[in-house]
């Protein structure tokens, strides 16, 4: 689902890369290596060059909180060497130091050879600064020289960590280009590394920490920024020598910012896991505050073991969160990721937490320091990572969206269409209804009135054809399609029974089971003009016997009315057109599109050829 | 002595249908009425054998004169006279109870014919209206949605069918008994029954409806 493998590649190309750049080699065992393990001392600054009297001699790497608890100030080292054997030519010799807190003042026979900064408040801090010190040939003799080194330092009670507690590592004298390496890896994983993971860390959590802001739902990232951007403030310890307060308040400050990072890594790790404590929203600001005060009531002697104090409730809670963290995203199949991540943290923050009572850091602390701000920035890149795929989806699912509202806009528009068409259609029928019902009501009621009140058989006869019009005309008006073998069926029952009562034999042949339509218009005009020929038959034929054939012809549906009457003559088609209604016969097919032909002649009978298109009668509808 | 109501709105109309009917009938009494109300009250009131009802008055359908008839006298006849030739007028009145029907307009001799043939037992049948009630038939015939519906199975024959069909097709009624060697009587007799079972399903039909209206009101 979560596609984990090119982030796990990703981790271990981090790691590998951080392992092969800062791994120190291990040192070279030169012959020209001289590797100082004892000093003498003497305390207090006097007047340079004139170090004091040489005093007891200590090892080295000498720990103030070993040997002198309690002590802070100025201590002098003096140390008595020999260069062993000359140098190669073109080669310095140096003094290289591991470790020396806070900072150092460096004379050779007397001479100042090296200051690391300012001696007295503020001092510089140089406890994370490997130093690396060349030794003039011109100051050296060919017999014992004397190195001084001036260290000053604070006491143990008033650091916040041991690692700033005073103190001098050993010293290793030897040709300046081999300890350069030294000197450069150390600088590098004490020093670079922890700079420029501070600064990606200061610029991720600063952007991760808007990100969360603006978004509201996405607190965790806000938290996570936080978090972030706050440890980069501490690791700045790391390489900011000198800052504008008294040591005494930059300990407190950096005591203090760990409250606010506790709070942040707790609130990520519960609001990444989708959970909001109202308690814990209150808990953790209180304790932001509450730290400080303790630090001010017990002051800057006690602020080491206060401060010690707080670590353990701090990575307490955070432990705490993690696991709760764990337990609650156990579910997922993506919770290993973080999983490590905390491990790594957990594993860490061990190191460190002994790093702090073993005396000289190892170099397992270093890494350890080193690997909290890389786990939090690779983190972070998961955070990104999430954000960006959920961003993804959230913009596929957008345009999923956009789709189906466009196709439900396009249906709603079709159905829209499709219901005023039928409201029209609705509107249309009922008003076609009205229409016929006062055609029956008032005309039909008229024309009915005239039918039966008439002394006249012929204006009867009239006003009886006009009602049958109108009632087809009402029929053509407001009827639907009609199935041509139901249209056939009604035109044989009137043409059959009216010829029948007319005493003529008929023969009707049709097709059955037609499968077509036709319009009601096609249907009443059919309807009249077979009438109409009927009428004629009955009328003026003197025909004893007519045949009806109908049939389907390329789509046309055709009759043939074929009587053996007596025919009409040229001149008396001419003369009785209008009585014959021959005209409005031809005249009806001619509005369907058909036509309507007389085959006729004196004393030979009558044929009517009507030929009306099924398609256009349907279409008519 | 014929006791028939008449029911029709038209002065003129009226007194020429009594004419009519008292030539077919000699001596009948006849009652007219001109409204719908009227005619109801008299269906209350007397006794009739035969009723020649218009369907479109001024306050309302002659259909519920035909029904009140049906209900409280059955063995009155009751004759649909219109100027509405077509099924969808005229279906309703059937399945109300009319036995038959006829076109005002037509030649008096013509509708003095049918009257006879109506009051014989031989009620007129066209095409639309065999098709309306084949079609009526039809849809009984399918599965019921509602598996209450607890309705008189009502169903035509095989030869009633037949009958249909081929009324339905344009054929004349003695063109069908030639068909199917009946006699003239015998079809007759078929489509009385046609009549008869459209009436008596459409009754069912409204009883059942207007139980369901009261149980769920």
């Amino acid at each position: 689902m979560i596609p984990t493998w090119p982030f796990l590649r990703l981790l271990y190309a981090v790691a590998l890369a951080l392992g092969l750049t800062l791994w120190p080699a291990a040192a070279a065992a030169s012959a020209q290596m001289l590797h100082i393990r004892s000093a003498q001392v003497t305390h207090g600054g006097g007047p340079v060059p004139h170090l004091g009297e040489p005093g007891a001699t200590v090892t080295l790497p000498d720990d103030w909180s070993d040997s002198r608890p309690g002590y802070a100030g100025v201590v002098n080292y003096r140390v008595e060497f020999e260069p062993s054997s000359p140098l190669q030519s073109g080669d310095l010799l140096a003094l290289y130091i591991t470790h020396v807190c806070s900072n150092l003042e460096v004379f050779l026979n007397g001479q100042l050879v090296h200051g690391g900064g300012r001696m007295v408040e503020p001092v510089t801090h140089n406890c994370n600064h490997p130093q690396l010190v060349s030794l003039p040939s011109a100051l050296i003799g060919p017999g014992s020289n004397t190195l001084d080194i001036r260290v000053t330092g604070h006491r143990l009670a008033e650091v916040g960590s041991q690692q700033r507690d005073g103190g001098l590592s050993a010293l290793a004298i030897g040709p300046m280009s081999e300890l350069a390496v030294q000197h450069a890896r150390r600088t590098a994983l004490q020093v670079s590394a922890p700079q420029a993971v501070s600064a990606t860390l200061l610029l991720m959590g600063g952007f991760m920490f808007v990100m969360g802001f603006i978004n509201r739902r996405e607190s965790h990232l806000a938290y996570f920024g936080a978090l972030s951007v706050g440890w980069a403030i501490v690791d700045a310890r790391l390489w900011l020598r000198t800052l504008p307060v008294s040591h005494s308040v930059a300990e407190f400050l950096l005591c203090s910012m760990l409250g606010f990072i506790t709070w942040a890594a707790v609130q990520f790790l519960l609001r990444y896991a989708g959970s909001r404590q109202r308690w814990v929203d209150l808990a953790l600001p209180m304790q932001c505050a509450l730290l400080p005060l303790s630090l001010v009531l017990a002051g800057p002697a006690r602020l080491h073991w206060v401060a010690n104090v707080w670590y353990a409730v701090l990575a307490l809670q955070v432990l705490a969160a993690a696991v709760w963290h764990l337990w609650r995203e156990g579910h997922r199949r993506s919770v290993w990721l973080m999983a490590t991540m905390l491990l790594t943290v957990v594993v860490a923050g061990t190191i460190e937490f002994a790093a702090q009572w073993g005396g000289t850091r190892p170099l397992a602390a270093h890494l350890a320091e080193l690997a909290l701000p890389v786990v939090f920035v690779l983190v972070g890149l998961r955070l990104v990572q999430q954000q960006g795929r959920a961003l993804h989806h959230a913009e596929q699912g957008k345009a999923r969206l956009e789709q189906r509202v466009r196709e439900a806009t396009a249906e709603i528009e079709r159905n829209f269409r499709q219901m005023s068409e039928l409201r029209v259609e609705q509107v249309t029928e009922r008003e076609r209804k009205r229409i016929a019902a006062d055609l029956h009501d008032d005309l039909g009621a008229k024309l009915l009135t005239i039918v039966h009140t008439s002394d006249s058989e012929r204006i009867s006869t009239l006003a009886r054809e006009a009602l049958e019009e109108m009632r087809l005309s009402v029929r053509g008006l407001t009827g639907k399609a009609v199935r041509l073998a139901d249209a056939l069926g009604d035109w044989r029952a009137e043409v059959v029974s009216r010829l029948g009562q007319a005493g003529i034999e008929c023969e009707w042949q049709a097709p059955e089971d037609l499968p077509q339509r036709l319009s009601s218009r096609a249907y009443v005009q059919t309807t009249r003009i077979l009438r109409e020929a009927t009428s004629n038959i009955i009328k003026h034929s003197k025909a004893a016997r007519c045949d009806i054939r109908c049939s389907i012809n390329d789509g046309d549906l055709q009759f043939v009315l074929q009587d053996d009457g007596e025919g009409i003559s040229a001149e008396v088609e001419g003369r009785l057109d209008q009585g014959h209604g021959l005209a409005s016969m031809k005249n009806r097919a001619k509005q369907l599109q058909g036509q309507c032909l007389v085959e006729s002649g004196a004393g030979q009978g009558t044929v009517i050829r009507l030929t009306v298109p099924l398609d256009r009668a349907i279409e008519a509808s | 002595m014929k006791t028939i109501l008449l029911l029709e709105d038209l002065p003129e109309i009226r007194a020429w249908l009594r004419k009519l009917v008292l030539q077919v009938f000699p001596g009948a009494v006849i009652s007219e009425s001109a409204r719908v109300q009227d005619a109801i009250e008299l269906v209350k009131a007397v006794k009739f054998e035969l009723a020649l009802v218009d369907l479109g008055l001024p306050d309302g359908s002659g259909v519920d004169v035909v029904k009140q008839l049906r209900d409280s006298q059955p063995d009155a006849q009751s004759v649909v006279v219109t100027i509405h030739d077509d099924d969808e007028h005229l279906f309703p009145a059937l399945q109300a109870g009319a036995f038959g029907y006829i076109l005002k307009e037509q030649p008096r001799e013509l509708i003095t014919e049918q009257l006879q043939r109506i009051s014989q037992g031989e009620p007129p049948l066209s095409p639309s209206i065999a098709r309306r009630v084949m079609a009526y038939f039809s849809a009984k015939a399918k599965p019921q949605a509602n598996p209450h519906n607890a309705m008189p199975n009502v169903s035509l024959t095989d030869r009633e069918s037949e009958v249909l069909l081929r009324v339905a097709k344009g054929y004349t009624l003695p063109e069908i008994g030639v068909q199917l060697g009946l006699s003239r009587h015998t079809i007759a007799d078929y489509v009385k029954q046609i009549y008869r079972k459209l009436n008596v399903s459409s009754r069912a039909e409204a009883a059942l409806e207007a139980q369901r209206m009261g149980l769920f009101r």
